[in-house]
This record gives structure tokens, sequence and C-alpha cells, in this order.
């Protein structure tokens, strides 16, 4: 058989390498940055684009999107030609997806801080920003799918069947999530409300997880684990079982982000059974990585690499099994809203994720650069440096979990709240927040000696640009079952894109189309405008990451916030608030005169101004600029008519009006903080969150 | 860069044999450089698959055939507030008492550490008042009278800001606040005074 040479180009590899280790070092600074505001509230010294609710945002984008987004990218680009035995197949593609992205990730670092924002999470960026990435992700999707065309070898191998449903599901993922209106270039409006934008961004935010940091990964794990223990993978059969059943199981999840919540039960359930039906899946991964490094385990010893690929692949397993215990109603009875989430992801986030990007760094960098590794010393201080860093994360974590959880619902014998003050209870947990900061200082420790160690490593050795290879013209021959869709690449992205869809159609057309999931109420209006424009600041300043809008049906939640929230009393909120962590108490209720919670515009004036002036041991930060801004009411007409096309009920030119009733109340809520002695003016931005606030969740008790 | 490979396989009739767990390779399974194994999926693990699928179509057969009341949450809610109804500490909350000031020190103190703990928020711990009145003058918004004071308590004074706390504290409780204030705080002297609010009561 006649050989055919050709060559594989490592630039595009090495360019995402480093944007790999430039971006991880920044994210982790940033979360680092707020585990000690948490700690600290004054850190952000009254700087808007410093504060917690700003940079949260950017240091989530930043660890999936830009360090492991970069991280899949290296491994792919350098697998991909190699198991297909053939250049990439437009190297002008690889480079416009490479700056692309890289553009994207910098229009994410500066637009997230300036309090640009969507408000749903890890889909926080605004719609131009979405359209850039829709275009770069298909930019990859044809290259990688030319390259399977191009390819010289009968059959995909698993790790590619792994970055085709990652393409594949990402883009309609990223496309449905992010239908948006615009109301100028950097503000927008989601389509759907309330409920259903929930269902619809949980059903994108846990596939997130799923399609950006799971499947990718999964493909690395098949390329490297093998080639830097030199093993034969464990079962090709497990591959087949544990690649369909992830990704058909997996899509049907996003419930589970909702138990408790508003959304109907029937879907919750469906949240539920498929998530327990994830575990074995799940594991299939970590079982075929595991079992690989059969034979293999003396190196284990002594290979750096290979300890952080066990514990990449071990934290896999464990935050899988985590992931359907949490889906259990009763376990997310006392795990949401709390630390335990928080302390879930960082699982996957710090070991999967993390050490997996970083076995394979130091994997990649000597072969990329034909050198031996600067220092393995250092390699191995980094491993012990992450994994106990991670650790030292998570496991104070899942303490404040449970203490705070259970502080929450415990009663008295008399039948009263134990802890009717919400602050008592972050109180009890703020050691562990001192301890988590530790951990992520321990873990960013880590990867500035991986940086250092790179940077050597690179120095040492000379960057070897192609490397040549030859293999014979791809001659298909005839196949049966599971190995003929293994050779036709295109035909697999299909099946793939198929099996993915299933689980969206089946939660969403009910969802939309079925009147009885979101019973109307009657009493609920649409926000005025001013407490429209209140919203948007409520949205930019990312309240919603500390307080939630979800008044859960537990008698300890109904007795500390009032009735619990229905479906009905979202039907404007483009996007919905739900939120998904009480760092501070739920706000669902918080406009109810009658209620729990209720405070008067003063109260909520001095504490935007010094949170701790009227709650000593909060741990909120202030909010100056909010006091100091005037509202700009520029795009509130326009923003009113955008609710209108989203059938927000407005009178028909209504729009025009709106300035003049958003001064209106303005003035009236002015003048009564003027009356209790506070100097402020009627166009303060403050006015217009205030009187948000104090709408919030009174709708349904209007007739009372 | 060393190669030393741990892939020693030998030839059986038609496949290849991986020697080190005299497992069998798949033949044309070869991706750069990479094998694969012929194994199945452990048992252990198909029977986990097997046994959450059962899981999962059970619980969606209880919850859409059965409607089983423990799937649904409002059923769920109602449930676990009938039995906080009947149990009978929680009668404490609507007993029957005798409004009279409580002057002995144990109860004092009790109405201290509830009011350090919830009216200081707005009030100070010395009852110099902040958001809320001052408690140490004589100028009271809502009447002087102990009855007043409790009646403030219970039912707050939802204009101002003032909270209702009788889902926080039983009517002991807010009877020990209530004499605390009129024992302890006022006529005292705290560090920064806010100024006199409402009518004056000699």
């Amino acid at each position: 058989m006649e050989l055919q040479k050709f060559t594989y180009d490592n630039r595009l590899s090495k360019m995402f390498l480093q944007a790999t280790f430039f971006w991880g070092i920044v994210g982790t600074l940033v979360g680092l940055t707020i585990a000690f505001e948490l700690i600290f509230p004054h850190m952000s010294a009254g700087i808007s684009w410093l504060s917690f609710g700003r940079l949260r945002p950017l240091h989530t984008n930043a660890v999936v999107f830009a360090f492991v987004g970069n991280g899949m990218f290296t491994g792919m680009y350098y697998s991909t030609p190699r198991l297909l035995k053939t250049p990439m197949y437009s190297e002008l593609l690889g480079r416009i997806h490479f700056w692309g992205w890289q553009l994207i990730i910098l229009a994410a670092a500066i637009t997230l801080p300036l309090g640009y924002t969507v408000s749903k999470e890890y889909a926080e960026l605004e719609w131009p920003i979405d359209i850039a990435i829709a275009i770069v992700w298909v930019i990859f999707g044809i290259n990688l799918i030319m390259t399977m065309v191009k390819r010289r070898t009968q059959h995909i191998y698993v790790a590619i069947w792994f970055y085709i449903a990652t393409f594949v599901t990402v883009a309609v993922l990223h496309i449905v999530n992010s239908i948006n209106i615009p109301v100028s270039f950097l503000k927008s409006y989601p389509v759907y409300a309330g409920v259903q934008d929930a269902l619809v961004q949980w059903w994108y935010g846990h596939n997130a997880v799923a399609f950006f940091l799971t499947t990718p990964y999964l493909g690395l794990m098949y390329y490297f684990i093998p080639k830097a223990a030199n093993r034969p993978v464990y079962s090709y059969k497990l591959s087949i079982i544990h690649f369909w059943a992830l990704i058909f199981l997996y899509i049907w999840a996003g419930p589970h982000h909702l138990l408790y919540s508003a959304l109907p039960d029937w879907a919750q359930a469906l949240g539920t059974a498929f998530s327990v039906m994830l575990i074995a899946p799940s594991w299939g991964g970590m079982i075929n990585g595991l079992l690989t490094l059969r034979g293999a385990w003396d190196k284990v010893r002594e290979s750096p690499v290979l300890k952080m690929f066990v514990v990449a692949v071990t934290a896999y397993g464990m935050s899988t099994f985590e992931g359907p215990l949490l889906s259990l109603k009763s376990v997310n009875a006392i795990s949401h809203f709390t630390d335990w989430t928080i302390a879930h992801v960082h699982i996957g986030a710090l070991g999967w994720n993390g050490m997996l990007t970083f076995g394979m760094i130091y994997w990649l960098v000597p072969r990329l650069f034909n050198t031996q590794l600067y220092s393995k010393k250092m390699a191995n201080a980094h491993f012990w440096l992450a994994t106990s860093g991670m650790l030292f994360f998570a496991v104070p974590l899942y303490f404040a979990a449970f203490t705070q959880s259970l502080m929450w619902k415990e009663f008295t014998a008399d039948g009263f709240l134990k802890y009717p003050n919400f602050i008592e209870t972050v109180v009890q947990i703020l050691p562990m927040y001192y301890l988590r900061a530790t951990g992520g200082t321990l873990y960013v420790t880590g990867i500035i000696l991986l940086i250092i160690n790179v940077l050597k490593t690179m120095k040492m050795g000379t960057f070897v640009k192609t490397e040549d290879d030859q293999a014979p013209a791809l001659k298909l021959h005839k196949d049966t079952g599971h190995r003929f869709i293994e050779s036709k690449p295109v035909l697999f992205t299909t099946i793939a894109l198929v099996v993915i869809l299933i689980g969206g159609i089946v939660e969403f057309v009910p969802m939309f189309m079925v009147k009885s999931n979101v019973p109307t109420i009657a009493a609920v209006q649409p926000y005025t405008p001013l407490e429209l424009e209140g919203r948007d600041i409520y949205v930019r300043e990312g309240c919603y990451l500390c307080h939630s809008q979800m008044v859960r049906p537990f008698r300890s939640e109904v007795e500390r916030y009032g009735d619990y929230s229905k479906a009905g009393e979202a039907v404007y909120d483009h996007p919905f608030q739900f939120g998904s962590k009480r760092t501070g108490p739920d706000l669902a209720r918080e406009g109810v005169k009658s209620g729990k919670n209720y405070k008067p515009d003063s109260w909520h004036y001095n504490h935007f101004f010094n949170p701790q002036k009227m709650v000593a041991q909060s741990i909120m930060p202030p909010y100056p600029w909010i006091i100091n801004n005037s509202l700009n009411t520029s795009l509130t007409a326009k923003k009113i008519r955008v609710m209108q096309t989203l059938g927000v009920p407005y009178p028909e030119g209504y729009a025009e009006k709106a300035v003049d009733d958003l001064k209106k109340q303005a003035a009236t809520i002015a003048q009564g903080l003027r009356d209790g002695g506070i100097d402020v003016s009627d166009d303060k931005e403050v006015i217009a969150l205030i009187a948000y606030i104090q709408r919030l969740g009174t709708d349904i008790y209007k007739d009372k | 860069m060393t190669t030393e490979n741990n892939n020693i396989t030998k030839r059986e009739n038609d496949y290849e044999q991986e020697t080190l767990n005299n497992e069998r390779l798949l033949s044309e399974h070869e991706y750069d450089g990479i094998r694969e194994l012929d194994n199945d999926m452990p048992f252990w693990l198909k029977w986990l698959f097997i046994l959450s699928i059962a899981f999962a179509f059970i619980y969606l057969i209880r919850l859409w055939v059965f409607r089983s009341d423990d799937l649904y949450q409002l059923k769920e809610y109602q449930a676990e507030v009938a039995a906080a109804n009947t149990n009978p500490a929680a009668a404490a909350r609507s007993e029957a008492f005798e409004l009279v000031l409580l002057q002995d020190e144990g109860s004092l103190a009790q109405g201290k550490e509830i009011w350090t703990k919830t009216c200081a928020v707005c009030h100070l711990a010395d009852g110099g008042g902040l958001v809320g009145p001052n408690m140490t003058d004589n100028y009271w918004l809502h009447g002087n009278t102990l009855e007043d004071i409790y009646g403030v308590i219970e039912n707050g004074v939802i204009d101002k800001g003032m909270l209702s706390y009788k889902d926080q504290y039983s009517p002991k409780q807010r009877l020990e606040v209530a004499s605390y204030i009129l024992v302890k705080l006022h006529g005292s002297t705290p560090a920064k005074a806010k100024e006199p609010q409402g009518e004056l009561y000699e």
C-alpha cells in the first residue's frame, strides 16, 4: 500500500496552550478575589467594577470559557489531526477560531465588570458577543467536520465522538438560550420569561457543564491517558455505551436546578429521574480512564502527569456521583441555595478540568518543545498544592452548607424559627469562608508554579512547528453496527444531534404550549417604567448571585420569607431572577408590607450606601455608585416597546408616556426619603432600585 | 523522551493478546498508537445502570400514574404545615397570658438578649435610635404604655418599617422585650441619642 506523507502543524496547539495558562491564572485570581470579598465586604472600596456581583460572572466565564475552553482547544487541535491521520482541514479557520475566541474573552472581561449582562448564569454575555460566539463556534465545527471528512483512518476514535457531541450540543444550547431582543448595542431582554426562561436557562446551564466541561474533557482523557500511560483503552464496548447514554440522558437533567421551585412537578421529576440515570454513564468514563491505567500504576507514582490524571478522573467520579445525589428532592431541599453547590462545581472545575488540563500541559509542552520538563519537582509540588487546595476549598464549604441549611430550617419547640435573622446563619459559617479562601490561595500558587515551569521548559527547548507523518490513503471498506457509523462522521454528527435534541424538545414543548403549566394570576401586572429600570440595575449589579427570588414551599421558608413563589408571578420577568445561591436572604417577598421582611425605603437607601450600618455583621458590599449615579432614562421608552413585542401588556402607546410616569413615581419615593431626612434627588439610580425592591412579591396581595 | 512500551502483545490465532492482563486487543482499533481492549462493561456498573433506570421509571410512574402525594410539592407542604399545627408546643404561640410589666432580672435579661439580637439593628443596642426612634427619651410615636409598646412589637408599624414580630417571638418573649424597653432602656443615657420623635409624655 502506498503511504501518503503529510505534516501536523503544532502552532495552533501552542497558541491555545499559552492562552490556557494565561486565562487559567486570570480566572482563578478573579475567583480568589471574590472569595476574599466575601470575608472583607469593603474590599471592593466602592468601585463598581470590583464588586462581587460584577466579578463573579467574570470568574465563571473566565474559568469555563477561557481556561477550560482554551484547554479543550489545545488538546483538540493536537489530537484530532493525529487521530485522523491528516492535518487540520484549514489552518486559517483555526487561526480565526483562536483569535475570535480570545477577542470574545477580552470582550467578556471588559463588559462583565462594567455591568453589561443578561444575568443568565454562564450565558451573561450581551447579544453582540453572543453572535460572535456562534460564528466562531461554527468555524471551529466546520474545521472539525472537514478534518474528519479528509481523514485517512477508516474509523473515528472515541475521543472524536466526544468532540463531535461537544460541537453540536454547545451550538444548540448557546443559540436557543441566547435568543434575546436588543434594546441597544449592549442591552437586551431574553424572549422567554419567568419559569420558562428558567427552564431554558438551566437546560443550557446544566448542559454547559455537560458539553463544555465534561464531553470535551472526556475526549481529551481518551487521548491523553492512553498516550501518557502507554496502555490500551480498557473497554471499547463501554465507550460506546457510556458515550451514547451520556449525551442522551444529560440533556434532560436541567430541571434538577429548579427542584421545589415554581416549575411544575412533572418537569422537576424528569430532572430527578434523568439525573439518577446519569451515574453509570458518567462513571463509565471514570472506569475507562482508571482501568486504562492498569499495568501502569508504578508509573503513576513517578509521573506528575499521570498523578494529575488520576486525581482528575477521581474528582470526575466524585462530582458525577454527587450530581445525581443533589438531584434527589430530599437532598436538594438541604443543598440548594447553599455553598454545597459551590463546593460541588469546584470539585468539577478544580479537580476534573483543572487537573486534566495541568496533566495535559505537562505532557504536551516537552513534546511541543522537544525537551524535558524543566522541573519534575515543581510539577509534583503543583500536584500537591492543587490537590490540597481543592480539598481545603470544598470540605469547609460542605460543612458550611450543612450548618447553614439546618439553621435556616430549625424551629423552636414553640414553633418559631430558631434563627429568624438571616445574618446569624451567615456569621456562623464565616470561618469556613476563610478556609475556602486559603484553599483557593493554595490552588492559585500551584498554577503560578505551572506557569514558571512551562515557560522555563519552553525556553530550554525549541518549538517543533511541524511534525511529519505518513499513512495510506483512505479506502473505505464495508462495516456493520457501530463500526459503520464510526466510518461515517457526518452521519455520526447527525445522529448525535438528533439524540441531544430529544430531551429538550420533550421538556420545552409542553412547558411553552400547555397553559396550565404557568397558571395565570390576574393581579400580576407589568413593572412600572421606574421598577423596570430598577430591575435592570438589579441585573447589572448581579444581585441575583447572592439573593434568590424563589420561596420554596417549605414551612421554614414560608415562615421566614412569606408565601411560596408561584409560576404566574414571574410571567413578565425577562429574564427570570430566581437565583441559585443565598449568600443573603431571599427577596421574592421583599416588598410585601404586611410581610416578614418589609423595610422602609429609608432602610434600603442606607443599606445600599453602607450595609454594615443597618446590619453590623453583613457581608454585603456597599453600593455608593447607585446612590450617586443619575438614572439614564434615554432607553426607557425603547425598553417598554421591546417588552411589548415580547408580549408584556403595556397599553398601546405607553412607551411615550413611560418617562413621565417614571419621573412621577421617582418624585414620590424621593420625597418620602427627604421627609425622613435623607438628602437625595429624584433622578438617582437608587430610587429606581428601591422602587423595584418594594414591588417584589407584592402583586398577589393587591386585593387584600 | 523514553518510549518504553507497556503494551506487550502476542499473536493468538486471529487476534492479538495484551499480555499484562491477558486481555484481547481489538484488531483494526489503532488510533495514533492507542489500542482498545475487547473488555465488557464491568458487571457491577451494568447493574448500577439497570437499577438506576428502574429507579427512574418507578419514580416517574409513581408521579404520573399513581400520583403519589409525596412527589407533589404543594401536598408535601400542606402535610408539613398540618403536622406543625398539631404540635402541642406550638400552641404556646397563642396561649392566653396576662400583660403586666416584668421586673425580675431573669425576664429582663431575656428581653435584653432579644433586643440585642433583633431590635438593635434599627434602634441601636443602647436604644439611642438609628432608623428606628430613640427609646431612652420621653418622646413616643405610638404611646408609652406597656400595652402600646407590646402592640407595636406584635403588629409592627409597617409604613415606618417596624416589622410585626408575632411570627418570630412568643407572647411571653414580646412582653420581655417590652418590659426591657420600659425598665432598662427608657431613662438611660445612650452614647448618641437620635433627635426626639413623636409626642412628649411626662
